[in-house]
């Protein structure tokens, strides 16, 4: 319990750093809000017009004064409006970020569902015409990147085949068939890597497990192959697994980036690149605050997780 | 389940199955418009990009707008002349123009809206315009009288703007109640907003009921979704994309030269404050590499001041003014004491690809008449913001005119007005600025066109900025989508209004 307190103050006083130095640092990049949004489509805009703009947004106030009055929304899980449309940035959050962890776990979903038993298979058949083929096409989808897959599934599913749309977003309560639809392109996008990684991570784990001295006592003491392979091997091959893909899955939360602007899913990352563009403070820090708390959040849980697969750790 | 080659075979069947329920079929009256960004907001008067004034235009009335041919026609004004006694522009308004709460449009609400977008804590736009409105009379609800401090030509131009929708003057402030043809029936943040008809509108109703506009950020995306069916008209078709539409039985696309691209430079130090140095990198330039590079062919030269062709101010000569003669650029530089060149920087962004692709042809150029340049590509951001603070020598930029009337060049060439990233930092241009004041107070039409001329000849000496490429927008459509006109050179911006014209055939 202790542990768990001490982990978890540790990972506040890290957001407030994160906090803070996004803070700072985006206030020191040169571009002015109310500048940016009066000149967009490349107008001029009355400098008079702007400086009124910077008044009631209160952007005239010292930098200081501003740090103030954000840490002290802050203390009340306030985060502020956008400086663009004044839309409350825990809002904005709390509409996209369901729709971002929503692609990270179909991708996910997708990358287990596939590389797992495949990892799993190709180890057991090492050498064999699977383990080659799968082994060359991870190595492929590591290599190329995201926004290249994104582009070609578009186009040849989407522009040529025309099977699938190109992209956007339907709510699930909405049409619960097109919301489908349109998660599939984006989360296969983001499980390309994924898939590659896990399935090269479970092929080495078992086949590493399937060297190990309580397989070869297993299989002697007469368990059936199968009950040998998933309750011994598998099992324990997946706590590196479990690893990686926690380690991933927070990764994912930033490499999103493309894929939501690619296929168009608005997700967490569309607002913070629009943010980052329209030096909207508030909402840059409220959006990667939320990023680095979910970070922290995941590699949590993978702790609960790797204790629930691996009884010593439990224990220790 | 064990994968069978029967259980793959019977999914790969039902795949063509898919292609249905797959796109979203679109409903009857409905059209579905790729747009190219999310309103930041759709205050009516603050100025936040075309894709916002598409929305807005449809949400609300102007006084005057355009028709097709790119000509001021009325919107909630019925008639405006100028009162030749005391030289007040007069607009007499719709009797029976209604806002969308039935409130009728009076001259009160005009007026009233004019007030707030000159007024002292106003954010609009045309505030600078508006404050040169010197006062305002309503000698009846349906008659308005403007009293401008100096005599403007082209004022009714003023009120054709998308960022001039006038609202009714008990509105809130978050929710502007227009007198447009649609309203916002939903939308979703960030992703789409659906505008349906307004029942009873004073206009009746237009042909389309519903118009729902999908963000397609991404210009490759944009295109694929027309493509791919999953919308039927989409703007700013990316030039890359263009032929392909023209390739496609199904698509149709409209495209006018609109926008252009500039050098601009900073006056207030350094070789650029010599006009000399100015026209020769004037002349250095071979505009038909930007062209190709930048817009795949999609645009044209532009070697003078920005005047659209067969119109009254459009001078064949004085357009090629600035016409590529490296030759005659060395001798300039000689002339103004860099017969060996000089090195410089380069401002442009690499956020969008015209921009960073204009600048590397530009960078080239200059190099062989001895100009070295380093390229600057910050964020687009940074880029307005060093802009307006003078923290540049030379600077790309693209920009459209605020209407195709020589006036509308007014904040792209005249330099005394306040610092701003679209226009040269503190550079002198006396002649230039000079003419335009001329042609702008100039009601006699021989005499404005003189003034123009004499306003462009200026230019070509002062160099004020110089101009490189025109560059082509266009609207991409299914063929069935009909009615709609891409509003001619730099009324482009405004095409958005002409939705409501069209309809699926």
């Amino acid at each position: 319990m202790r542990w768990l307190l001490r982990r978890i103050g540790i990972s506040l006083a890290l957001a407030w750093i994160v906090a803070t130095i996004v803070f700072m640092t985006l206030h020191m990049v040169p571009g002015d809000p109310a500048e940016i949004l009066l000149s967009t489509g490349g107008v001029s805009p009355d400098p008079a017009a702007v400086a009124e703009l910077r008044e009631r947004l209160g952007l005239d106030q010292p930098l200081l004064d501003q740090y103030g009055h954000f840490l002290l929304g802050l203390t009340r899980g306030d985060l502020g409006v956008s400086l663009v449309d004044e839309y409350p940035v825990l809002d904005e959050i709390a509409l996209r970020l369901p729709r971002t962890l929503e692609l990270i776990l179909a991708g996910t979903l997708i990358a287990v569902v596939i590389a797992i038993p495949a990892g799993t298979y190709a180890a057991l058949h090492r050498g064999g015409l699977f383990d080659r083929i799968a082994s060359g096409a991870a190595a492929l989808l590591l290599a190329v990147p995201v926004f290249v897959v994104g582009t070609v599934l578009v186009l040849v599913l989407a522009q040529i085949l025309r099977i699938m749309p190109a992209g956007g977003y339907v709510p699930l309560a909405q049409n619960p068939w097109q919301h489908l639809t349109l998660l599939a392109l984006p989360s296969l996008a983001i499980a390309k890597g994924l898939a590659a990684v896990v399935f090269r991570m479970t092929r080495a784990s078992v086949l590493d497990a399937l060297s190990r001295d309580y397989v070869r006592t297993a299989h002697a003491k007469g368990i059936s192959p199968t009950r040998v392979l998933v309750k011994h091997v598998v099992r324990n091959a997946l706590t590196p697994v479990l690893t990686v893909l926690g380690l991933h899955m927070g990764t994912l939360l930033g490499g999103t980036v493309l894929v939501e602007y690619v296929f168009n899913w608005p997700g967490l990352s569309t607002p913070l690149l629009r943010a980052v563009e329209a030096r909207d403070y508030p909402m840059v820090v409220g959006i990667v605050l939320t990023i680095s708390g979910l970070f922290l959040l995941i590699n949590l849980i993978m702790d609960l997780l790797y204790a629930a697969l691996d009884p010593r750790i439990r224990t220790a | 389940m064990t994968p069978t080659r029967r259980a793959f075979l019977t999914a790969g069947a039902a795949l063509p199955f898919l292609r249905g329920p797959a796109r979203a079929q679109p409903a009857d009256g409905t059209l579905r418009f790729g747009l190219s960004a999310y309103p930041p907001n759709l205050q009516p008067w603050v100025s936040t990009g075309g894709a916002a004034g598409t929305v807005k235009m449809l949400l609300h009335r102007r006084l005057i707008s355009y028709n097709a041919k790119g000509e001021l026609r009325g919107e909630l004004a019925e008639s405006w002349s100028r009162d030749p006694a005391d030289g007040a522009w007069v607009f007499k308004l719709r009797p029976n123009a209604t806002f969308q709460n039935g409130e009728p449009v009076t001259s009160t609400d005009i007026r009233w809206n004019v007030e707030q977008i000159g007024g002292e804590k106003s954010t609009a736009y045309m505030r600078a315009q508006f404050q040169a409105v010197e006062w305002i009379e309503t000698p009846d609800p349906h008659t308005i009288r403007f009293h401008t401090r100096q005599p403007v030509a082209a004022f009714p131009d003023w009120f054709a703007g998308y960022n001039m929708g006038l609202i009714w003057h008990r509105s809130e402030a978050r929710e502007p109640v227009g007198a447009g043809p649609f309203r916002i029936a939903a939308q979703e943040r960030g992703s789409s907003i659906t505008l349906e008809a307004v029942p009873n509108h004073w206009q009746g109703l237009p042909k389309i009921r519903t118009v729902n506009m999908v963000v397609y950020a991404d210009e490759n995306l944009r295109a694929a979704a027309l493509q791919s069916g999953d919308v039927d008209m989409i703007e700013y078709v990316p030039w890359q994309a263009m032929s392909a539409v023209e390739a496609d039985p199904r698509l149709k696309l409209d495209a006018t030269t609109g926008p252009f691209m500039d050098i601009l430079f900073n006056g207030s130090k350094g070789p650029f404050s010599d006009p000399r140095v100015r026209r020769a990198v004037a002349h250095a330039i071979r505009r038909e590499e930007i062209v190709k590079a930048a817009f795949f062919g999609r645009g044209a030269v532009l070697e003078g001041v920005p005047m659209v062709q067969d119109t009254p101010w459009y001078d064949a000569e004085l357009a090629k003014g600035w016409a590529y003669d490296p030759e005659r650029s060395k001798a300039l530089l000689s002339e103004a004491g860099f017969a060996n060149g000089f090195q410089t920087t380069l401002l442009s962004t690499a956020q969008y690809g015209m921009h960073k692709d204009t600048a590397e042809v530009v960078q080239q150029h200059l190099a062989a008449i001895g100009i070295q340049c380093e390229l600057r590509l910050p964020d687009w951001s940074t880029r307005v913001s060093q802009g307006q603070r003078g923290q540049y020598e030379m600077a790309i930029h693209g920009v459209s005119a605020d209407s195709n009337d020589p006036d509308g060049l007014t904040p792209i060439f005249d330099t005394t007005l306040s610092p701003s990233h679209g226009r040269s930092f503190a550079l002198q241009a006396p002649r230039t600025v000079a003419a335009l004041a001329k042609g702008r107070g100039e009601f006699d039409q021989a005499k404005r066109i003189e003034a123009y001329k004499e306003f462009q000849r200026a230019a070509l000496e002062e160099v004020p900025l110089v101009t490189l490429a025109w560059r082509s927008q266009g609207y991409a459509m299914d063929r069935k989508v009909k009615g709609f006109t891409n509003l001619p050179g730099a009324l482009s911006t405004l095409s958005g209004a002409m939705l409501e014209e069209a309809y699926l055939g």
